[in-house]
C-alpha cells in the first residue's frame, strides 16, 4: 500500500535541496472527485500530492511539454523534473529515452506501482453510482471507496477498473529512480488484449460496422495526438497544419508539404488519421489509454494501439518500453518474422 | 461488400522494388505473358522504402487493391530492405483486417528478376480476387462530383 | 520553385508498342498535364534520329525535365539520360516510363493497355515535376584489393590482380593456402597432380611483389562501400614466426599431444604443433592453441626447447589489423554435405564409409596412407568399392535441390584411380545420369566405365550397413530393374558440396545476398555472374555455386578484372539518389539509424546525418521515420504520393 506522505515527503525534500527543479505529479482537481496534473516548484506545495484510482494522466507528456516550451524559450533545462509515473507511464518515458527525447538525467522517475489496483473508468462507474457524482476516490485494498453525498460506496475494484488496467501486464515502473509500492507484477486481472480479442471474434463484416461507425463519430478534435506523450512530432504527417514556420523555413518546404488527407472530417479522411496514428504508434504505444479516454465521441482508439501491440508481442516478441537499449519495433527485423502472408 | 460487377475493373496500385519485381516484371514482359492491365505499377528502391503511409494513401485515393512486391528474403539488394518491409507490412495487413478490410485487397509477394511468369501468375491472381471483391469504398475517399 | 517544361517523348518501338498502346493517345494526354510544354512521338526514339529529336527538342522548346515513354529503363535510362547532358540539362531531370515490358508485351487488349500507359506515363511526369538536378557523386578509389580465401579461385584472382600491378591483401582462414584443391590426388580428365600444378603458383603468390598474404587470418569487419572499404582482419597467434622456422620438424618428434588431423580429414593425427602438408605456404610450423598444453614453460615448454632456430614464441598476440581496400573478392569455397544427415548412407557412423574429399587423401601420394589405398578400420586393401553418386544432391524432399556438378567427374576419377592402384579390385557406380560435359569430360567417363571395367549402376542405394568385414550395400538398378546387394569393403559418397561455414560468415559481415541455398548471389545471373549485389565485392569458385577447376580458374580471372577495371578508375560514380535529411521535421528519434542497412546515417546535435558515401538510397529511412523527415533524393514522399494520385486518376 502506497503512503502518499512518502511521495510528499521525497517531492518536498527534491525541491528544497535543488535535486528537481520541478515535480510532476497528481493533486486533487476542481470536477469531482478527479485528480489532475501538478506542476510543484515550491516545497511548500508538496502536501498537495495525491495519489487515487482516478490519477489516469500518463504525466510523461508533460515532460515533453517542458521540453518544448523550454525549446521555444531558448533555455537549457537547469536541473531534472521528477515525475511521477504509473507502470505504463514509466515505459512511456523509455520510449521516450529510447528515442533520444532527452536524456536519462533530465528526468527524475518516481515510480508508483499499481500495486492490486489500477484507475477507474468512469463510464463503467457511472451507472454503478445511480447518477451519484463522487467527490473522492480512494485505494482500499481489491476495493475502491467513492465517497459521495449519500456516504461511502464501496466497489470491488475489478468492476470499476479500466480495461487496460485490469489486462495490464506491467503494473510496476521497472524504470525508475525511485518507487513506491510493491512489485505486484503477474496480478493481473484479466488476460492480456481480452477486450481486443472479445471483439475480435467478431466477423470482419461485424468489426466494419463497429468501426466505420467509429470513424463517422471522429470529429479530429485532435484530443488522442494532444494527449499522447508518444505523438510529439512538430509536424503530424496527417496533418501538415501544425508544421510551425519559422524564419528558417524555405519556400519549398513550404509548398511541398504532402497533403496526405483532406482537413475534412470524413469517414476516409478520419480512417486514414487514426490508422496512420496507430501504425506510427505501433512499438512505442505503453497502453496508457489516455487517448481513448480524452476521445469526446468514445471512439475505442486504445483498440487499435491495442492490436498491434499484440501483433508486435506475439509475432515479433517485442514489449514497447522494455529497455532504453531495447530495439524499435519497425526498424528492426528478425529472420522468424513471420511471411506466411507474402505469396 | 458490394457486388461482384461483370464490368468491375479494379484499379490496383503496385508498388515493385527495383531490383526484383520490377525486372521480374520486365521479364514478364520480354516473354510476352499476358496478365490484366489493372494494376499500375510504380517502381520504388526497395520494398523497405514502403512506407504504411502509401498504402493507406492508395486506399484513401480510391485504388481497389495494393500490392507491394519485392526481392525474396535473403536476395534484397539492400540485403535488409525486405526484412524490414515484412515487418510493416504485416502490422498494416493486420491493421486493415482488423477494421474489417478485405484481406485480399492488400497483397505482398516475393518476385525475383528471373521470375517473369510468377510476376504474371501474382498479378493475375491478385486482379481476380479484388474482382470478386467489388469496388473498394471503406476507405475511399468520397468525391463530389 | 517556377513551373517544370516538360517534353515527354513517346515511342512506338516499332510495332512493339504502338500495336497495343494509342501512342497518339498517349502523348495527347500528356500534352494536357500543367507541367508539359512539348510532347513528340517517333517510331524508334532510341535510334540515332529518334535521339537527336529529343536534344533539338530539348534545346527548341527550353525544356528542363524529359520523360520518354518507351522501354525498361534498364534499357535506355542511360541513353536519354546521356541525350538530356548532351542537350544541356541536368541529366538526372529525365526519367523512363515503362510502357513496353511492363504494358503493350503483356495486354493483348489496346484500350485497356492504352489507359494503362496513360497512367504510367502520368505518374513519372509528376515524379519528373518534383525532380531536382543532381550531380552523380564522384568518389575516390583505394588503389588495393582484397582476397577473402586462399584455395585456387582466391590465388588465381590474386595472382591476376597483381600481375596488372595492383596490391593485393589475400587472406587466408588456415595455417596454409591451397585451400580444397590442395587436399586433391589427381584431377580429372588429365590426371594431372593437384600439388604439382598448385604449389608453383602458391609459391609465386607468396613471393608476389602485390600480393600481402595474411594466413590463418579472419576477415571480421567491412564497412564502407564500393571504392573505399574498411576490413579487419584478426591475424591469430601462430605462435611460430614464420621467417624463423627452418621446417625442421624437430618441435612434432617432442610435441605430446595428439589430435585429429583435419588436413587429412581425420584419416590420421597430428601434433599440436604442426604444419598441415610439406608445401604449405607460409612453410611454417603452426601451434594450435587449442591443442597445446598451455604455452607454459613449466607445464611442457618442449617445442620451445627443441628449436634450434628460435622460432618458437609463446607470447604472440591476436593481431587485429584495418585495412583500407577498392574491391574485394570473396572466393571462400565449399564443404560437403555433412555424412551425419545421410541416415540412409550410415549417417557417418559406419567405418569405412568415406567422403570424397577422404577417398582423395586416401589415394594422395603426400595422404595418410602415402598413397595405398588402406581402408581406415584394418588397413587392408579393399577389394570392392563401391561409390555412390549424388549423395545429399538433387534431393529436395530431403536435401540439397541442386546438382554438384563435379562429383559425376570426380566418382569417375576414383574408380579409374582405384583400378590404377588395385588392378584386381571391382569398382561400382550408383549413379541417376552422369552429367559429363566439359571438354574431355564425357570421354574420360566412357574410358572409365569401358577401359577400367567399372561397374556403372544406374539406381540409388537405399541402405548400407556395416555386416562383419563388409558394409552390405542395399541398391537398385533402375535398368534391369533388379534389386542390387553388393558385399562392400569400402564406400565412398560422392557429398553435395555446399557452400562453405565460412561463406555463411562472410556473408554477413560483407552484407553480401545468399542463394536459396546459401551459396553467394550473383548480382544477375546471367549477365553479371562474378558480381555480388554489392559493388566492388565480386564472387569465385565454389562459394558461389559448385563448379570444379577450370571453371573457378575462369571466374577468378574474371573476378580479378573487373576488380582491374573498377581500380584502374581514379574516381567511382555512385548514384547521387541517397538519403537527405530534412533537419526541421528531423527529433532526432534514432530509427532511421537502426533501420538503416549500410550504417550510413548517425545522430548530431539531436538530427539524423546522412554519410553520403555509404548511402546506397534503399528509402528503409524514409519508409520508418514518422515524420517524413528524410527522403531518397528524386523518389521522395512527396513523389511517390503524386504517382499514386496519378495512378488512381
Amino acid at each position: 500500500m502506497i503512503n502518499i506522505q512518502d511521495i510528499r515527503d521525497t517531492a518536498r525534500d527534491m525541491l528544497a535541496k535543488g535535486e528537481a527543479r520541478m515535480v510532476i505529479g497528481y493533486r486533487r482537481g476542481t470536477r469531482g472527485m478527479l485528480a489532475e496534473p501538478a506542476f510543484i516548484t515550491d516545497p511548500a506545495q508538496a502536501d498537495d500530492l495525491v495519489w487515487d484510482p482516478t490519477c489516469f494522466n500518463n504525466l510523461s507528456l508533460y515532460l515533453v511539454h517542458d521540453k518544448k516550451f523550454l525549446a521555444h524559450m531558448r533555455e537549457n533545462p537547469k536541473g531534472p523534473v521528477a515525475v511521477v509515473a504509473k507502470g505504463c507511464d514509466a515505459r512511456s518515458i523509455v520510449v521516450l529515452l529510447q528515442e533520444h527525447y532527452f536524456k536519462r538525467e533530465d528526468v527524475y522517475i518516481l515510480g508508483v506501482s499499481c500495486e492490486g489496483a489500477g484507475v477507474v473508468d468512469e463510464r463503467k462507474l457511472a451507472p454503478l453510482l445511480n447518477g451519484e457524482r463522487p467527490s473522492a476516490a480512494a485505494f482500499d485494498g481489491d476495493d475502491f471507496v467513492f465517497t459521495t453525498a449519500a456516504g461511502e460506496k464501496r466497489l470491488a475494484a475489478r468492476e470499476v477498473m479500466a480495461d487496460r488496467c485490469l489486462e495490464c501486464r506491467a503494473p510496476y515502473p521497472k524504470e525508475h529512480n525511485l518507487v513506491f509500492g510493491e512489485d505486484k507484477t503477474g496480478r493481473q486481472l484479466e488476460a492480456p488484449f481480452a477486450a481486443l480479442e472479445r471483439f475480435e471474434a467478431q466477423d470482419a463484416g461485424q468489426r466494419w460496422d463497429a468501426w466505420s461507425q467509429h470513424f463517422d463519430r471522429c470529429m479530429r478534435c485532435f484530443a488522442c495526438r494532444s494527449v499522447c506523450p508518444m505523438c510529439y512530432c512538430d509536424e503530424c504527417v496527417v496533418d501538415s497544419i501544425t508544421f510551425p514556420v519559422t524564419a528558417g523555413t524555405t519556400a519549398e518546404e513550404k509548398a511541398t508539404r504532402i497533403k496526405w488527407i483532406e482537413r475534412s472530417a470524413t469517414r476516409s479522411e478520419n480512417i486514414t488519421y487514426l490508422m496512420t496514428r496507430a501504425m506510427h504508434l505501433a512499438g512505442r504505444c505503453t497502453d496508457c489509454g489516455e487517448c481513448e479516454r480524452a476521445c469526446p465521441v468514445n471512439v475505442p482508439i486504445r483498440m487499435l494501439n491495442n492490436k498491434m501491440e499484440r501483433e508486435a508481442r506475439e509475432k515479433f516478441g517485442f514489449e514497447p518500453g522494455a529497455s532504453i537499449g531495447g530495439p524499435s519495433l519497425v526498424a528492426t527485423f528478425l529472420d522468424s518474422d513471420p511471411g506466411q502472408f507474402i505469396r | 461488400m458490394s457486388e461482384p460487377q461483370a464490368d468491375f475493373e479494379p484499379k490496383i496500385v503496385a508498388f515493385l522494388c527495383k531490383w526484383c519485381s520490377s525486372a521480374g516484371s520486365d521479364l514478364a514482359g520480354v516473354s510476352r505473358i499476358q496478365y490484366p492491365a489493372n494494376a499500375t505499377p510504380i517502381t520504388i528502391p526497395c520494398t523497405g522504402a514502403v512506407s504504411p503511409m502509401y498504402i493507406l494513401s492508395a486506399f484513401n485515393k480510391g485504388a481497389d487493391g495494393v500490392l507491394v512486391s519485392g526481392c525474396h528474403i535473403g536476395d534484397c539488394h539492400y540485403i535488409e530492405g525486405n526484412y524490414l518491409a515484412r515487418r510493416k507490412m504485416h502490422l498494416t495487413m493486420e491493421l486493415l483486417k482488423f477494421i474489417g478490410l478485405e484481406p485480399n485487397r492488400f497483397r505482398m509477394s516475393w518476385v525475383s528478376a528471373a521470375e517473369g511468369a510468377k510476376f504474371a501468375q501474382v498479378v493475375t491472381e491478385f486482379v481476380d480476387d479484388v474482382r470478386k471483391l467489388g469496388p473498394q469504398d471503406k476507405l475511399r475517399k468520397v468525391v463530389s462530383q | 520553385m517556377s513551373k517544370k517544361r516538360t517534353g515527354v517523348f513517346v515511342c512506338h518501338c516499332g510495332t512493339n508498342i504502338a500495336a497495343t498502346v494509342d501512342v497518339a493517345r498517349v502523348a495527347k494526354e500528356m500534352a494536357d498535364e500543367n507541367t508539359v510544354a512539348f510532347t513528340q512521338e517517333y517510331v524508334y526514339m532510341c535510334s540515332e534520329p529518334g535521339q537527336e529529336s529529343v536534344v533539338q527538342a530539348i534545346k527548341d522548346n527550353k525544356l528542363d525535365s524529359v520523360v520518354v515513354t518507351c522501354c525498361s529503363p534498364n534499357l535506355h535510362e542511360k541513353t536519354f539520360r546521356d541525350n538530356a547532358k548532351r542537350a544541356g540539362i541536368n541529366n538526372f531531370t529525365c526519367e523512363i516510363a515503362n510502357i513496353r515490358e511492363q504494358c503493350s508485351w503483356v495486354h493483348a487488349d489496346k484500350a485497356k493497355g492504352t489507359e494503362k500507359a496513360i497512367k504510367i506515363s502520368r505518374s513519372i511526369v509528376r515524379r519528373v515535376n518534383r525532380n531536382n538536378p543532381l550531380e552523380a557523386i564522384a568518389v575516390p578509389v583505394t588503389k588495393r584489393a582484397m582476397v577473402i580465401g586462399g584455395g585456387i579461385a582466391g590465388i588465381q584472382a590474386a595472382l591476376d590482380i597483381a600481375n596488372a600491378g595492383i596490391e593485393v591483401i589475400l587472406v587466408e582462414k588456415q595455417a596454409t593456402i591451397g585451400g580444397r584443391m590442395l587436399q586433391l590426388s589427381e584431377t580429372f580428365p588429365t590426371l594431372d597432380c593437384s600439388q604439382c600444378v598448385l604449389s608453383p603458383k602458391m609459391v609465386e603468390v607468396n613471393r608476389h611483389p602485390n600480393i600481402r598474404l595474411m594466413t590463418y587470418s579472419e576477415v571480421q569487419e567491412v564497412g564502407g562501400s564500393v571504392g573505399n572499404f574498411r576490413v579487419k582482419v584478426l591475424k591469430k597467434p601462430t605462435f611460430v614466426d614464420p621467417d624463423k622456422c627452418k621446417i625442421c620438424d624437430h618441435c612434432t618428434a617432442v610435441c605430446p599431444q595428439v589430435v585429429p588431423n583435419e588436413y587429412e580429414l581425420n584419416l590420421n593425427a597430428r601434433r599440436a604443433i604442426y604444419i598441415p602438408y610439406a608445401q604449405a605456404i607460409p612453410a611454417s610450423f603452426t601451434l594450435d592453441i587449442d591443442a597445446c598444453l598451455g604455452l607454459n614453460p613449466v607445464v611442457c615448454g618442449k617445442c620451445k626447447d627443441v628449436c634450434e632456430a628460435g622460432a618458437i614464441d609463446y607470447d604472440m598476440q591476436p593481431q587485429t589489423v584495418t585495412e583500407d581496400v577498392g574491391a574485394i573478392v570473396v572466393a571462400t569455397g565449399f564443404d560437403l554435405y555433412g555424412q551425419e544427415n545421410m541416415y540412409e548412407m550410415g549417417g557417418g557412423k559406419v567405418e569405412d564409409v568415406l567422403d570424397g574429399l577422404q577417398f582423395e587423401r586416401l589415394i594422395s601420394a603426400s595422404g595418410a596412407t602415402h598413397g595405398h589405398i588402406l581402408r581406415p578400420s584394418d588397413h587392408k586393401e579393399p577389394k570392392d568399392v563401391v561409390f555412390i553418386q549424388c549423395v545429399g544432391s538433387r534431393d529436395p524432399a530431403k536435401h540439397c535441390a541442386y546438382c554438384s556438378k563435379i562429383c559425376c567427374m570426380y566418382t569417375a576419377k576414383h574408380a579409374r584411380l582405384y583400378k590404377k592402384h588395385v588392378p584386381d579390385g571391382r569398382a561400382y557406380v550408383f549413379y541417376i545420369d552422369i552429367r559429363s560435359g566439359g571438354k574431355g569430360y564425357e570421354e574420360f567417363v566412357q574410358r572409365t566405365m569401358e577401359d577400367d571395367d567399372t561397374l556403372y549402376l544406374r539406381g540409388r542405394v537405399s541402405k548400407l550397413y556395416r555386416k562383419g568385414e563388409k558394409i552390405k550395400v542395399m541398391g537398385t538398378d533402375t535398368l534391369t530393374g533388379q534389386n542390387v546387394e553388393i558385399d562392400a569393403d569400402m564406400v565412398v559418397l560422392a557429398l553435395a558440396m555446399v557452400p562453405s561455414q565460412g561463406t555463411v560468415d562472410i556473408a554477413k559481415t560483407l552484407k553480401i545476398g545468399r542463394d536459396k541455398d546459401g551459396f553467394l548471389a550473383e548480382a544477375h545471373p546471367k549477365l553479371r555472374p562474378v558480381e555480388s549485389v554489392t559493388g566492388g565485392i565480386y564472387l569465385a569458385g565454389a562459394a558461389q555455386a559448385p563448379k570444379d577447376i577450370p571453371e573457378t580458374v575462369a571466374q577468378a580471372g574474371a573476378a580479378a578484372a573487373k576488380v582491374i577495371a573498377l581500380l584502374s578508375q581514379a574516381t567511382l560514380n555512385r548514384s547521387p539518389l541517397i538519403a537527405k535529411v530534412r533537419p526541421s521535421h528531423c527529433t532526432g528519434c534514432g530509427m532511421c539509424v537502426e533501420a538503416c542497412p549500410f550504417i550510413a546515417i548517425r545522430l548530431e546535435n539531436g538530427k539524423a546525418i546522412v554519410n553520403e558515401a555509404l548511402c546506397e538510397g534503399c528509402g528503409s529511412c524514409s519508409a520508418t521515420c514518422l515524420r517524413a523527415a528524410i527522403d531518397v533524393k528524386n523518389v521522395t514522399q512527396l513523389q511517390i504520393h503524386e504517382m499514386i494520385e496519378a495512378c488512381l486518376a
